[in-house]
């Protein structure tokens, strides 16, 4: 049996007796935890149900929604949640994309009938050999995506922002391009475009990207197979028209470096697919930067590699994402690749 | 499992409202508790709770024998190879990747170049605290300040999940005794712990992610593109963020245990109303700091020698308490910082008469200078920040918001007597009929203020 301190320690285990602290029973505490769980799911029911359908799958994610859905059934029938809205809605921090198109909009492109005709975008001049257009000068960078993207905004901020470049930081970590419900990624980079006006635009996204997709006739489409890879890539190459800005823009998009765990890779191997087929009418101004021969060769798995000689670990933890050194050499390339565009 | 969402949200009151019905039988209240506590580590990472469950038999076993020998050097001995064995599982899963390299790149430098197996290996949320919580179970076993407790209370101790993954670092003297008997549902101070629940999501939520979005996290990721004003403000913000994030956690955990019947040390005592040094160990991470005074400092020899030999312990101490922080060598040379100001407390301490509000004028700004190493990614990046000191233009972040977070945080502090603490004792004589609806208002404002991505992990969590 454990024997109590032998001294006053300064620890003040007492100080809620010596300040006074008013003593209850246990059953107010739950009654307490139970009026606060009842003003939450009254004038907030939809937001627990929101952020179960946002989880990925697994216990949780059913724990959560199990809540959720009859909380937000409850929710929904009461007039309090709109009104706590209204009173709270200013708060929000996120940009307001209201009015804007998303993935689950229909957009009419000209060109859905018949055979899509190839335009001159599609075309590197490096690939055809024709000389390349005269360099201008990069004003502003907006570098962006979900988690991936991080460290490598900081990274291209520092690189830039001495030689008079404004860059603009904006990752929406957990967010993928496969799903709506934390960001619609069509709506974001319209707002995105609207509001920075960048002239390159460097992405970065995919590590959460395996949701399945409404396909053509609204039904759902899992991932891997070649139709999602297909709604994938329509759904990118829509991102990239609207970064591309009319042909005004350069758009710079990562693919994934291969992560460590197997299953992961594969549907990395598939967004990255897909980001290649998205960027083909306009290779004039998207260029897609393939990293996994620089920090996956052979989509082989490695924590380091040697930069500048010396040995140095280039991914994070989780296998997943690059960390500072890795994500260094990634900005390092990048900026090479804007230099074929830009001057600075 | 963060404790501001919505998993929490819902993890919690079913865990409370079982703790509290079978409170009165502790043969099935403390196998449930365990096991509510690795579901809640679970959540991280299953695979750590392993290590946490390896963790807790080792030490158990250690304090075991220890009980049973009666020889002092059989049971030195026994505490020894207990903390190495701790302490190499701390090295392993926090250092390993950051001294490997180090010395892949020290070997490569004198052309000595061997492959070394340079990796990265995943941290354990929390096992920082929970080693040193071992740590501490153990020696203080060794030192017979208490008897080593059955298996089941001290995997309980080690993994009550209020504690487990930021601290409070509790002592084993000081939860053990705790488990003994059932906690009196007659008598539980349900009112302070919503207030201090309530106190730690403003904290966390509203100041210092707010903080950290709008001045903190831009200027510090590059502070190129900022001048002197900014680069002042996102200093005073970070001292702001980082004293709003942890003790916002810390009084989350001590709010929750409250209501679950349990009480834990004091973490935080309005630390930047300390006039040195010393008195800022004795207000920030009031838990770390008795662990390293009572494992480290004192056992170093403490202040039993020369002048000499106690700023050398005072500097070992600090040195090691900021390694602890994480394996970057900003961290080291933020430790010999502080390190470097208790020598200088200890060394002009009373010799010269100065006024309280100079005293304190120093030592904060020192403290927020210390804050800027800490927080900055790599000793270059200190540099790259201190040096737009020198470059003047107008402010582009100082709004009416910001400064009022800054203020709010830290303005309280200063204040006697404590506004904040009055205002927590208040509260806490309140009726929870009354509190509970005002809070449950509050966290719907406060929810209203996260960003679509969610709260983003407190930064003890890293530690």
């Amino acid at each position: 049996m454990p024997t109590e301190p032998k001294h006053r320690d300064d620890n003040l285990m007492d100080r809620f007796d010596r300040d006074g602290a008013r003593r209850f029973r246990a059953r107010d505490a739950l009654a307490a935890v139970a009026i606060i769980a009842a003003i939450l799911v009254v004038c907030s029911g939809a937001s627990i149900r929101k952020a179960g359908q946002e989880m990925n799958s697994g216990v949780g994610r059913d724990a959560v929604l199990a809540v959720g859905r009859p909380a937000g059934w409850i929710a929904d029938k009461l007039p309090v949640r709109s009104a706590a809205h209204t009173l709270t809605a200013w708060l929000s921090p996120d940009p307001n994309l209201s009015g804007l198109s998303g993935f689950n909009q229909t957009i009419a492109t000209g060109a859905t009938v018949g055979i899509p005709p190839v335009t001159p975008d599609a075309f590197d001049p490096s690939q055809i050999g024709a000389p390349a257009p005269p360099r201008r000068p990069l004003h502003g960078v907006l570098v962006t995506g979900d988690s991936m993207s991080e460290p490598l905004d900081q990274d291209l901020a520092q690189a830039l922002t001495p030689q008079g470049v404004h860059v603009t930081q904006d990752p929406h970590i957990g967010t993928g391009i496969s799903s709506t419900v934390l960001v619609d990624w069509a709506k974001l980079s319209q707002y995105q475009v609207q509001h920075y006006h960048p002239d390159a635009v460097v992405v970065f996204i995919g590590a959460n990207d395996a949701y399945s997709m409404p396909g053509p006739n609204g039904k759902l489409v899992n991932c891997c197979s070649a139709e999602w890879a297909a709604i994938y890539a329509g759904r990118a190459r829509r991102m990239m028209n609207t970064y591309r800005q009319a042909g005004t823009a350069r758009v710079y998009w990562l693919t994934l470096p291969t992560p460590r765990d197997s299953a992961r890779a594969k549907i990395a191997t598939v967004v990255n697919a897909a980001i290649e087929v998205a960027a083909q009418p306009w290779r004039d101004q998207v260029r897609v930067i393939d990293t996994v021969p620089v920090f996956t060769p052979g989509n082989r798995y490695r924590d380091s590699m040697t930069i500048n000689g010396s040995p140095t670990i280039v991914r994070q933890s989780d296998g997943i994402h690059l960390n500072d050194a890795g994500s260094v050499l990634a900005g390092r390339i990048v900026l090479a690749a804007v230099d074929k565009d830009f001057t600075r | 499992m963060l404790f501001p969402s919505v998993q929490f949200g819902i993890f919690f009151p079913i865990v409370l409202a079982l703790s509290w019905a079978l409170m009165s039988r502790p043969a099935l209240w403390k196998p449930f508790i365990l096991i509510a506590s690795y579901v809640f580590y679970a959540a991280a990472s299953p695979v750590f709770c392993l290590l946490l469950g390896g963790v807790t038999l080792w030490n158990h076993a250690a304090a075991v024998l220890i009980d049973r020998s009666k020889s002092e050097d059989r049971r030195g001995f026994i505490c020894a190879v207990a903390v190495a064995g701790d302490l190499l599982a701390l090295g392993v899963f926090k250092y390993y990747s950051f001294f490997v390299q180090a010395f892949a790149r020290a070997l490569h430098a004198v052309h000595l170049g061997v492959p070394l197996p340079l990796i990265t290996i995943a941290l354990p949320v929390g096992i920082s605290f929970f080693t040193f919580q071992a740590i501490s179970y153990t020696v203080d076993v060794k030192r017979g300040l208490i008897k080593p407790a059955s298996l089941l209370d001290t995997s309980i101790y080690l993994s009550f999940f209020p504690h487990l993954v930021a601290g409070p670092i509790v002592r084993a003297r000081e939860f053990l005794p705790q488990l003994a008997r059932p906690r009196d549902p007659e008598h539980v101070a349900v009112s302070a712990g919503l207030t201090l629940i309530g106190m730690g999501l403003v904290k966390k939520v509203v100041i210092a992610d707010y903080l950290g979005r709008t001045v903190v996290d831009p200027v510090f990721g590059v502070p190129h593109a900022y001048h002197a004003p900014d680069v002042l403000l996102a200093s005073y913000a970070y001292a702001a963020q980082i004293y709003c994030d942890f003790s916002g956690y810390t009084d989350i955990a001590i709010g929750l245990a409250l209501l679950m019947g349990f009480v834990f040390p004091q973490n935080f005592n309005s630390p930047y109303r300390a006039t040195g040094f010393r008195d800022f160990w004795r207000r920030w991470h009031m838990t770390l700091s008795r662990f390293l005074r009572d494992f480290l400092y004192i056992p170093l020899g403490g202040s039993r020698g020369s002048r000499l030999f106690t700023y050398r312990n005072l500097l070992i101490t600090m040195v090691l308490g900021g390694l602890w922080h994480g394996a970057a060598w900003t961290f080291v040379i933020w430790g010999a910082f502080h390190g470097a100001g208790l020598i200088a407390d200890h060394a002009i301490g009373g010799r010269f008469k100065t006024p309280g509000w100079l005293r304190w004028l120093v030592t904060f700004n020192l403290i927020v200078l210390g804050w800027i190493v800490f927080r900055a990614q790599g000793i270059g990046e200190v540099w790259s920040f201190l040096s737009r000191l020198g470059s003047w233009g107008s402010p582009t972040l100082l709004s009416v918001p910001v400064v009022l977070a800054i203020v709010v945080a830290i303005g309280p502090q200063l204040l006697p007597p404590h506004p904040l603490e009055r205002l927590q004792g208040w509260a806490g004589r309140l009726h929870p009929a009354v509190l509970a609806p005002a809070l449950g208002l509050l966290i719907l404002f406060v929810a209203a203020t996260v960003p679509s991505t969610g709260v983003p992990p407190f930064i003890y969590f890293r530690f």
